[in-house]
């Protein structure tokens, strides 16, 4: 579905953003990528639609080169949330802003009224039909970009840092709509620092670090490779630290190690 | 774009012309300016641009003031063309078009070696408002900033499907207006967020608030100062009185 | 000592709004401890922080009622330029607050204001830059630091006027977990050697139980639970008031109710096997 063949991104000013990248994203997958500030999380979402060219290197979608189409072309099958909802809504109302892709995607008139009734009760937003999007809340911004790209309902979704100034209760509704688009078949890809966030989600887990991949492999298994998340300085799920602080005790632990692998797979234990 | 961040946008340099009180710099940029104005003659004035790159070579620039005169020559093009369909005088046109590449240049030189805060210092002296310089320095600090806003925004809206690259030239324009809301939203909303800050950090609470860097102009500068001055004098005396006889 | 903070059944509306941003709120904070206040997304935390550093009411008007003392001095009553100098305001947006084309004289900017001659302003500038290890960083140019750079830039600029009490709003929140660590452990240090008061507002609670004397819990601009971070978060409702329980906490929360462990304290992840491991079955 998604692919980047040893992609390298070369800034103006000689920093090497994505240097010499290779990953391979299947349809359906749920892919979480984690790593510091500046490892290049941010600039390999980008070239996924096209928004940057690799300066060597291929970055392939649905088989055909990034190079060949526009972004606007590429975003009717690969949605991407950006961080700051204040960078896209524009809009009169609401209802305005959820038609915006929509019809700039082509969408005829009675769909696009469906969609957007969809979209808006899809995440709770009806109530806020006609007002306008800058009146919002922050929490409610960022449902509601959210909201707009599924309107359009593409194949592969990708979520940079999704829970950035958002509450418990608003990361467990994020959560509980990555599982359900997740399990719908579409392919999700969320770019966090939040551990604690990704590691009941249970995704494969690409670390970056330097505009390198050091990691790539389901959550149970990076997350227990501490010589990968140190080197990425990316911090690892208490929950998995705990794990492996008791297996590494001398002795009989007091707690039956299977229910702490209970505990690590549940993500949390409720 | 282009034209306008290579000469006018500053960027750190150590050269000799660098490190000269701002003022001065300013001064020098006002006299090349001038003295661009008194020319008659392609001869006076390609006397007058070699000189200005001289001292785009000194100050390390000449690349950007290369730059700068290349993109600026786009626009001359068009200020010989129309002078020539009117006075039908190849000379006087060339002259026309040249001359406005050698204003551009002039001022240039000023704005790609002289920091904000030199700019900060000068504004101080001639004795503008603290409001307004604050307002300016500020202004240019939050220049990159909102340059790359401008791209994130962009990005953000072409992944809405937003063709900023098509169309005729009224689809354009009305293309921009996801971009330009937003841009203009952030504004606001930044400087509703800097005057708190500006208020928690007690802004104005004295009419004359004190300065940590302190600007003095050393020997050296006021020697170049009066250099630049005697210079165009005798400049401005030779087109005058001695070229003028020797030459037309 | 007195009391540093002392917030006294505040209630603030702001004037297009039908109802209270916060109400009848009432805190004490001793000199010398850090305070996190926690709350779901518009709980008025942010409302509460203002009217602590003056904005509210000094550049917010509204209804306004209840008392606000900021080292004995009513806030209400005090204009900004002295509340400057005892309440520092660190913003969420470090961009934001970073006025100055170059970082020393950005971390100036409070000193130059207050008119605070050269001399003194070079020492505590460079004082500032010392405690927040930028240094190095005095001739930057802002478009030239990271986020996490940018965020002691702006604290330097605040501890430059020696506050006694500074109040950080979502300090952490643009940050990667390690830098957010980071500058959690500068804030304890600089309690440690400065015994400067701290006020928190985070979401992001793992990092700073750590170092938080007491958590104040908000919603809808009441205060609904007080306590030490212990209390607070073996507690029974703090989840319901969109505070983030850090998972080893609910694990060992879990465990305490089977009888495995204690509550006497808040375990990391590797302390808490230890106080599990090794006793055999």
């Amino acid at each position: 579905m998604i692919e980047l063949q040893d992609v390298t991104f070369v800034h103006q000013n000689g920093v090497r953003a994505l240097d010499g990248v290779s990953l391979k994203i299947d349809s359906g997958e749920t892919v979480g990528i984690v790593g510091e500030n500046g490892a290049g999380k941010t600039t390999l979402v980008k070239h996924v639609t096209g928004l940057l060219k690799p300066t060597s290197g291929k970055v392939l979608v649905d088989g055909k080169s990034t190079g060949e189409t526009s972004t606007a072309q590429l975003s009717r099958k690969v949605g991407v949330a950006f961080q700051n909802p204040d960078h896209q809504l524009f809009s009169e109302s609401v209802e305005e802003e959820m038609a915006f892709a929509l019809r700039n995607f082509g969408f005829p008139a009675e769909l696009v009224e469906q969609r957007v009734t969809w979209g808006l009760g899809l995440f709770g937003l009806e109530e806020y039909r006609k007002s306008s999007p800058l009146v919002l809340s922050g929490g409610e911004k960022k449902r509601l970009t959210l909201a707009c790209i599924l309107a359009w309902d593409p194949e592969v979704v990708i979520l940079d840092e999704p829970t950035v100034g958002q509450d418990s209760i608003q990361k467990e509704k994020l959560a509980g709509t990555i599982r359900m688009l997740a399990s719908s078949g579409k392919t999700v890809v969320v770019v966090s620092h939040d551990i604690e966030f990704l590691w009941p989600v249970q995704p494969r887990v690409v670390v970056m670090k330097a505009g390198r991949i050091v990691g790539d492999g389901p959550a149970s298994r990076i997350m227990q490779d501490r010589d990968i998340l140190d080197s990425a300085r990316v911090a690892q799920p208490q929950l998995v630290e705990f794990y492996q602080s008791l297996r590494a005790r001398p002795g009989k632990p007091f707690v039956d190690p299977l229910d702490a692998r209970r505990w690590l797979e549940g993500g949390g234990g409720k | 774009m282009m034209w306008l961040s290579q000469g006018f946008i500053f960027r750190r340099g150590t050269s000799v012309y660098h490190r000269i009180d701002p003022r001065v710099k300013l001064l020098i940029s006002v006299l090349l300016f001038v003295t661009v104005l008194l020319v008659r003659s392609l001869y006076e004035l390609t006397g007058i641009l070699v000189f200005m790159v001289t001292i785009a070579a000194v100050a390390t620039v000449l690349r950007r003031v290369a730059r700068t005169m290349a993109f600026t020559a786009l626009f001359s093009a068009f200020i010989f063309v129309l002078n020539f369909v009117f006075t039908r005088n190849a000379e006087t046109s060339l002259l026309y078009a040249a001359r406005f590449i050698a204003i551009v240049v002039s001022t240039s030189l000023f704005f790609i070696t002289t920091s904000p805060d030199e700019l900060e210092q000068v504004m101080k002296t001639f004795r503008l408002p603290r409001d307004v310089i604050f307002a300016f320095v500020t202004a240019v600090r939050f220049i990159p900033v909102m340059f790359l806003d401008t791209i994130q925004i962009m990005d953000a809206q072409k992944s809405r499907g937003l063709e900023l690259e098509k169309g005729n030239v009224i689809r354009r324009v009305r293309n921009m207006i996801p971009v330009l809301i937003p841009l203009v939203v952030n504004s606001v909303v930044r400087s509703g967020e800097l005057a708190e800050a500006m208020e928690s950090r007690a802004y104005g609470a004295v009419a004359r608030p004190t300065s940590l860097v302190e600007y003095k102009s050393s020997l050296s500068d006021r020697a170049v100062a009066i250099a630049a001055v005697v210079m165009f004098a005798l400049t401005a005396y030779s087109f005058y009185y001695i070229l003028p006889s020797a030459v037309l | 000592m007195a009391d540093i903070l002392e917030i006294e059944d505040l209630s603030f509306r702001y004037p297009d709004s039908p109802r209270q941003t916060v109400a009848e709120f009432s805190l004490n904070v001793p000199e010398g401890e850090i305070v996190v206040l926690a709350g779901p997304s518009g709980c008025g935390k942010s409302t509460l922080l203002r009217a602590v550093n003056g904005l509210i009411p000094h550049m917010y008007s509204g209804e306004y009622s209840g008392h606000v003392r900021v080292g004995g001095a009513d806030v209400k009553e005090s204009t900004m330029r002295d509340l400057a100098q005892k309440v520092g305001f660190l913003f969420q947006n470090p961009e934001n607050q970073i006025f100055m084309f170059t970082v020393e004289r950005d971390v100036a900017f409070g000193l130059e204001n207050l008119g605070v001659p050269r001399p003194e302003m070079r020492a505590r500038v460079d004082e500032a830059m010392r405690l927040l290890d930028i240094g190095a960083l005095a001739q930057r140019a802002p478009y030239e630091l990271s986020d996490g750079q940018k965020q002691r830039v702006a604290l330097a600029g605040v501890l430059a006027m020696k506050p006694k009490l500074v109040i950080l709003d979502e300090p952490t929140s643009l940050l990667d977990p390690k830098t957010a660590a980071e500058l959690v452990d500068l804030v304890a240090s600089l309690r440690k050697n400065l015994g400067t008061t701290f006020v928190v507002v985070e979401h992001r609670l793992d990092l700073l139980v750590k170092v938080a004397d007491r958590l104040v819990v908000m919603n809808e601009g009441r205060k609904v639970m007080e306590g030490s971070p212990k209390k607070i978060l073996f507690g029974e409702n703090a989840e319901s008031y969109g505070v983030t329980v850090p998972s080893v906490t609910r694990l060992q929360k879990m465990l305490s109710v089977d009888g495995l462990v204690s509550q006497d304290e808040l375990m990391a992840p590797a302390r808490l096997a230890e106080a599990l491991g090794g006793r055999g079955k």
